[in-house]
């Protein structure tokens, strides 16, 4: 979550070696094996799931593997090319996923922002209600997970509650017959709607954490000046907000390219592709190609996505600065 | 004056309809649980026509959620039991103790933080089928620990780091070793920061279904987010039960959501700003 802000940490860290020990006379070497002592639970079960887990996925990219045989075939750098364009099968598939992928990494920060900004302003403006409202609005993000979208797949169904309503409302038209993840044009649209419905509590929750630390003394005088509400949000609450609104972005640009599981359980990427993505690629590259050797481009594809979100946490960092 | 009262309706309906928004799934599930097979696929009112508990009665014990509730809390009790006992041992040495390879250390843990979960899916399945704990509990438990690190680590070095140092030369001037200041001072001193972490654990555990669905095979340890899952995968779904199922997996996390609210507030606002 905190990826922006890990360089301010490096401030938490005690710059100065501890204290020595006092009175109690104790060598150095002790003091170095309390410490290592601490942590080495941390460590030992990383040795044991992290190390072995990234080795192999590394070397896995460079093989091809079905999961079965003793061998691998190793075959360098093959796997990425075949994904990036060598495959004629699996590299427009990889496209067309990777084409959803960016939509969604773009309409469900950009809707979560304009949402949730307006939401967090007028939810500071009330005083009553305030606490309760702001329960409501987090109970999406606790949930988050396959119990709600199985309930969103129930309303959305061709004879759920949504077409119902739009019918009740004189709507009728915008029903969707097939169900909204049954119509091809509707699906990946339905599916961000979802989506941004999770990530807004969060982010309203940031963006109220900082309206509320501006202090009211610098919109005040504001207003003395004769600045409207609009230029107050507009010149000095945006502008105080932005590392916010930074690490909104990012967390909905990253949650796009590594989250499939909205994906896997409301439309498992139907219907017909339209609504598959690069994590669900990895996905079924890894457990749902039975006896093809496809294990190791799984693994080059889910570093290609490691790769991908490295890459724009640091453009985000730098972008970042320099609004700074 | 006119425009400031317009200004104050215009935010007030917004917020009311935001509300009914978010609440919007939520509604139907409590009310698609509280409806019969029958009237499930006849009705679409959100008020059921003939309320009944059999739903709930049913999906409970005949469709195993019981047993399901009891894996599921297995599994979250150790994975939150697990992240505090081996991260908070070792955020008290990064941010108190001294050694070498301390901040190499605290630095390589958060920067984890980077490697996503798909990416590794496959490689802890393959390790877990070598280790031969694939499909267990502890197959699931162990890779949710790992998991944690980065924010954890953030979160707990925060917290400890915040603890008047003078306290703890204190305890050793009366001459109590470091696991008793650790264990005495330390601990019960971030207690806050501890309840964030294990809220913060404790709900994406509970959720948790991909690692779970590759993971287990056998019906009897399923968590309940399996459970549900087997009920819409049949041929004929019956929504209601869905609904029921769903109803008991959300009811427990919005509880502690509820009690221990400033928790999860406290611990989103600290990670994202640091």
């Amino acid at each position: 979550m905190s990826t922006l802000t890990t360089e301010d940490r490096a401030g938490r860290l005690p710059a100065e070696p501890p204290g020595r020990g006092r009175g109690r006379g104790r060598s150095r070497w002790g003091r170095w094996l309390t410490g290592w002592a601490f942590v080495l639970p941390a460590v030992a079960l990383f040795l044991l799931m992290g190390v072995y887990t990234i080795g192999t996925g590394l070397a896995l990219s460079l093989a091809k593997w079905n999961g079965l045989t003793p061998e691998w075939i190793w075959v360098g750098f093959q796997n990425y090319l075949d994904l990036l364009y060598a495959d004629p099968v699996l590299a427009p598939e990889l496209r067309r996923a990777a084409w959803n992928t960016l939509q969604v990494m773009v309409a469900v920060p950009a809707l979560t922002v304009a949402i949730s900004l307006p939401l967090a302003v007028a939810l500071n403006s009330v005083r009553r209600l305030r606490g309760l409202l702001r329960s409501v609005y987090f109970l999406p993000y606790v949930t988050t997970g396959i119990a709600v979208y199985y309930a969103w797949r129930y309303v959305l169904e061709p004879d759920g509650a949504i077409n119902v309503l739009l019918g009740s409302v004189g709507l009728g038209s915008l029903s969707q017959p097939q169900g909204f993840l049954g119509n091809p044009d509707t699906a990946l649209p339905t599916l961000i709607v979802v989506l941004v419905w999770s990530s807004v509590p969060v982010a309203t929750l940031l963006y109220l954490s900082g309206l509320q630390a501006i202090d009211p003394n610098v919109i005040e005088a504001a207003h003395i000046d004769g600045a409207s509400p609009r230029q107050v949000l507009r010149r000095i609450v945006w502008p105080l907000l932005t590392p916010l609104t930074a690490a909104i972005v990012l967390l909905g640009v990253r949650d796009a390219l590594h989250g499939f599981q909205i994906f896997l359980i409301m439309t498992n990427g139907g219907p017909g592709g339209h609504t598959d993505v690069l994590g669900l690629q990895v996905y079924r590259l890894s457990f749902m190609k039975e006896l093809a050797q496809t294990l190791g481009m799984a693994s080059a594809l889910g570093w290609m996505l490691f790769a991908g979100a490295l890459l724009l946490t640091l453009v985000n960092a730098r972008l970042l600065r320099r609004i700074r | 004056m006119i425009g400031s009262r317009i200004v104050k309706t215009v935010a007030r309906t917004a917020l009311v309809a935001y509300a009914l928004i978010s609440l919007y799934p939520f509604l139907w599930m409590l009310s698609g649980a509280f409806k019969t097979r029958e009237e499930i696929l006849r009705s679409g009112n959100l008020i059921p026509d003939a309320p009944t508990l059999d739903t709930l009665l049913t999906t409970w014990s005949r469709l195993h959620f019981f047993d399901y509730f009891l894996n599921s809390l297995q599994v979250t009790g150790l994975t939150v039991a697990g992240v505090l006992v081996v991260y908070s041992l070792a955020s008290y040495a990064f941010a108190v103790l001294d050694f070498p390879g301390r901040k190499a250390l605290f630095w390589f843990f958060v920067s984890l933080l980077f490697v996503p979960g798909i990416t590794v899916l496959l490689p802890v399945v393959i390790l877990e089928k070598n280790l031969g704990i694939l499909g267990s509990h502890l197959g699931l438990v162990l890779p949710f620990v790992n998991g944690t690190a980065p924010l954890t680590v953030l979160l707990l070095t925060n917290g400890f780091s915040g603890i008047p140092r003078e306290l703890r030369e204190a305890a050793r001037a009366d001459g109590a070793r470091e696991f008793r200041i650790f264990w005495s001072v330390y601990l019960p001193l971030a207690r806050p920061t501890l309840i964030t972490v294990a809220v913060l654990t404790a709900v994406p555990t509970w959720n948790e279904y991909v690692l779970t669905r590759v993971s287990l095979n056998d019906p009897s340890l399923y968590t309940l987010p399996l459970g549900l899952e087997t009920l819409l995968s049949g041929n004929v779904p019956h929504y209601n039960e869905v609904m029921a199922a769903s109803l008991i997996i959300v009811i427990p996390v919005i509880a502690l959501f509820l009690l221990l609210q400033r928790y999860f507030v406290n611990g989103l606002v600290g990670a994202v700003k640091g």
